[in-house]
């Protein structure tokens, strides 16, 4: 019976050491390797540990007094312990082409789309990159050709035909001012597109409208 | 003196008479005008005012259904606007649909009951106007829409058949399951049968071979013989053979358990919801992009915040308990804490718009078949020398970069090969730990 002892140690064993390999999977993330290494210690955007005990055993050998484990990282004087923050307010974002953000109120749709031009060049470049720009943002809904058959639209209601007879004569300001703050249905995308992104997806659809 | 008078009176009398000719006529004028803008809206207000049967005004009619009213209107459910089966006879009249059409805002202000009564019951939404549509434009829509209202909404019930079949068909092909167990089981039936039928014919082959007489000694010692369970074990090659494989597996253990230190392949964490990219990114192809705003601008993709998620689930879904989740975190203002899966360690730098928007590389390079993952785990190993290799292996997107071009030339008067990330500085040890 003894062949069967040793077979059974041997799979005991490599079956222990297996139950507690230090290989990640499912919920587990598994063994670090110099954790202290690891852990950002100023503020990361999009990472937050909330534990305040993580990384205490770090501290042994070099404390730094400020009452949590090495590797706490939120921001306690944010709200939800957050370690971005919101701008402040009446704070404004520039780039380099000197757009300001855009100050019309959602419902001045009627002055947008009569008053706003597209400071942007009439140009190949600008259209094919509001091409591109709109297979990323739009075209899900609207669809390719902008005939409101895109994979969404079988789930989402509403969703406006870019080349019907009501939305043809729209301005590019009047696109521009739906992007932003949306309209209908349709949601606010200022959040995901910068204006001058906004811009050339009011020249490429005026393309699909001609 | 009196008949100065009357010539006086009679002068101004023939003057007021002619300014109020002049004035009359040009009224009229005024009046037929308008009623010349207004009558090619009208599309000819001496059109039949009748809901047409033909095929061809039918078909006309579904196309302009489709490409302008399918928007916000079905014929049997109500969307953003009511269900249209029946609209003409249920609104007042086919000319008062016309009006609506045209200008439904000035159906509205003119204090109709029945237009005002539609207002308020659809939240205030104001239809969009479509005064190119004459006349007979519209009433080839209500054409199309009449004939579908005889139909029926047989439509949703075609639809769920078809529904049905997909699922069968779909669990058709995940079936298996439940009958791989009945192969695997025959099969084992199958070696125990085997098995006995074997230990059979060895135990009839050894009575019949102990009947014999003729069998000399050794012979006799084979067929008879005991197998020492004692001895075997305490033979050199069986300890020598266990030991070795003892070391080996033991060895092979330990290595593997080290490699796998600090890498998280595989770790697919559970989220607060459950999201699912299978869904978005496979079968409704939203691009990667759409939600994660910052994979061509900045150094992170950026998890998206509600009010993307809102851009859609305002309307889709609105009842899932996944999906409350998601008006919840923005009643209470509370962030999402989503897991965060990609945990690249602090002490090396990676950028995603240098990859993704100037090296061109597709997501799914390093994240794997991200648009059939029902949850997301972490695909590539994020070691460095996985980094590394592809560093290695890579060609430097140059086309259409300027930036590239002395580098290209540069690398070319030295090279024949193509220029790869390596050769601008892709393995020194600066670009990614500093």
């Amino acid at each position: 019976m003894n062949i069967y002892r040793n077979i059974k140690i041997v799979f005991g064993i490599a079956l222990a050491a297996s139950l507690a390999s230090c290989a990640a999977g499912g919920e587990d993330q598994g063994l670090e390797y110099a954790p202290n290494m690891y852990h950002s210690v100023p503020y990361e955007p999009l990472t937050q540990i909330t534990d305040e005990s993580a990384g205490t055993a770090a501290e042994w050998l070099d404390e730094n007094s400020d009452g949590h484990g090495e590797y706490y990282n939120s921001n306690p004087l944010n709200p939800h312990g957050m370690t971005m923050r919101i701008p402040p307010a009446n704070t404004v974002k520039r780039n380099k082409n000197g757009f300001l953000p855009y100050r019309l109120p959602k419902d001045s749709l009627t002055l947008a789309s009569r008053t706003l031009k597209n400071p942007l060049p009439n140009t190949d470049e600008v259209i094919e990159d509001g091409h591109m720009l709109y297979n990323r943002f739009c075209e899900h809904c609207h669809g390719g050709a902008g005939q409101a058959d895109g994979l969404v639209s079988e789930k989402f209601p509403g969703v406006a035909n870019l080349t019907g007879a009501a939305y043809k004569d729209i301005t590019e300001g009047h696109i521009f001012h739906v992007i932003t703050w949306g309209k209908g249905l349709m949601g606010a995308h200022g959040s995901q597109l910068s204006p001058e992104e906004r811009w050339k997806i009011a020249k490429f659809v005026k393309t699909l409208q001609k | 003196m009196a008949q100065k008078i009357s010539l006086k009176s009679v002068f101004l009398a023939l003057v007021l008479l002619s300014s109020f000719l002049f004035s009359y006529s040009s009224q009229a004028q005024e009046a037929t005008e308008e009623a010349a803008t207004e009558a090619p809206a009208e599309g000819g207000s001496n059109a039949p005012s009748e809901v047409p049967t033909d095929e061809a005004r039918i078909s006309e009619g579904k196309s302009l259904f489709d490409s302008n009213c399918k928007t916000c209107h079905r014929v049997h459910e109500k969307l953003v606007g009511p269900a249209l089966k029946n609209v003409y006879n249920r609104a007042p009249s086919i000319d008062w649909i016309v009006n609506f059409v045209h200008n439904s805002s000035k159906v509205i202000a003119s204090g109709d009951d029945y237009a005002n009564k539609l207002y308020k019951e659809y939240n205030q939404t104001q239809m969009t106007a479509f005064p190119s549509f004459s006349k007979d434009e519209i009433l080839s829509i209500l054409g199309y829409i009449k004939q579908q209202t005889d139909k029926g909404p047989e439509v949703a019930a075609a639809a769920q058949p078809a529904a049905g079949a997909g699922d069968a068909a779909q669990s058709g092909s995940a079936i298996p399951e439940g009958y791989l167990n009945a192969i695997m089981i025959g099969l084992i039936v199958v070696l125990v049968l085997i098995l006995v039928v074997l230990l059979l014919i060895t135990t009839v082959l050894r009575k019949y071979l102990n009947q014999r007489t003729d069998l000399d000694e050794d012979d006799a010692e084979l067929v008879n013989a005991q197998f020492s369970l004692s001895s075997t074990v305490k033979s050199t090659p069986f300890i020598f053979i266990v030991t070795f494989l003892f070391a080996a597996i033991a060895f092979k253990v330990v290595i593997n358990n080290l490699f796998a230190v600090g890498i998280q392949q595989g770790y697919a964490p559970k989220q607060p919801i459950a999201f699912s990219h299978k869904i978005h990114a496979g079968q409704y192809e939203i691009d990667c992009n759409y939600c994660h705003t910052g994979v061509r601008k900045s150094r992170s993709a950026n998890i998206p915040s509600p009010n993307i998620c809102m851009n859609c689930h305002s309307a889709v879904k609105t009842e899932s308990p996944e999906i409350q989740k998601i008006y919840a975190a923005i009643e209470n203002d509370k962030p999402i804490e989503w897991v965060r899966i990609h945990n690249l360690p602090d002490l090396s730098y990676f950028n995603h718009s240098q990859h993704v928007k100037v090296g061109g590389i597709e997501c799914q390079t390093c994240h794997g078949e991200i648009q059939e993952m029902e949850v997301v785990h972490q695909e590539a190993l994020l070691t460095m020398g996985w980094c590394i290799d592809c560093h290695r292996k890579t060609d430097v997107n140059t086309k259409g970069n300027e930036y590239y071009d002395n580098l290209v030339e540069l690398h070319n008067a030295e090279s024949k090969d193509a220029l790869k990330v390596e050769n601008i500085g892709g393995l020194e040890c600066a670009k990614c730990h500093y």
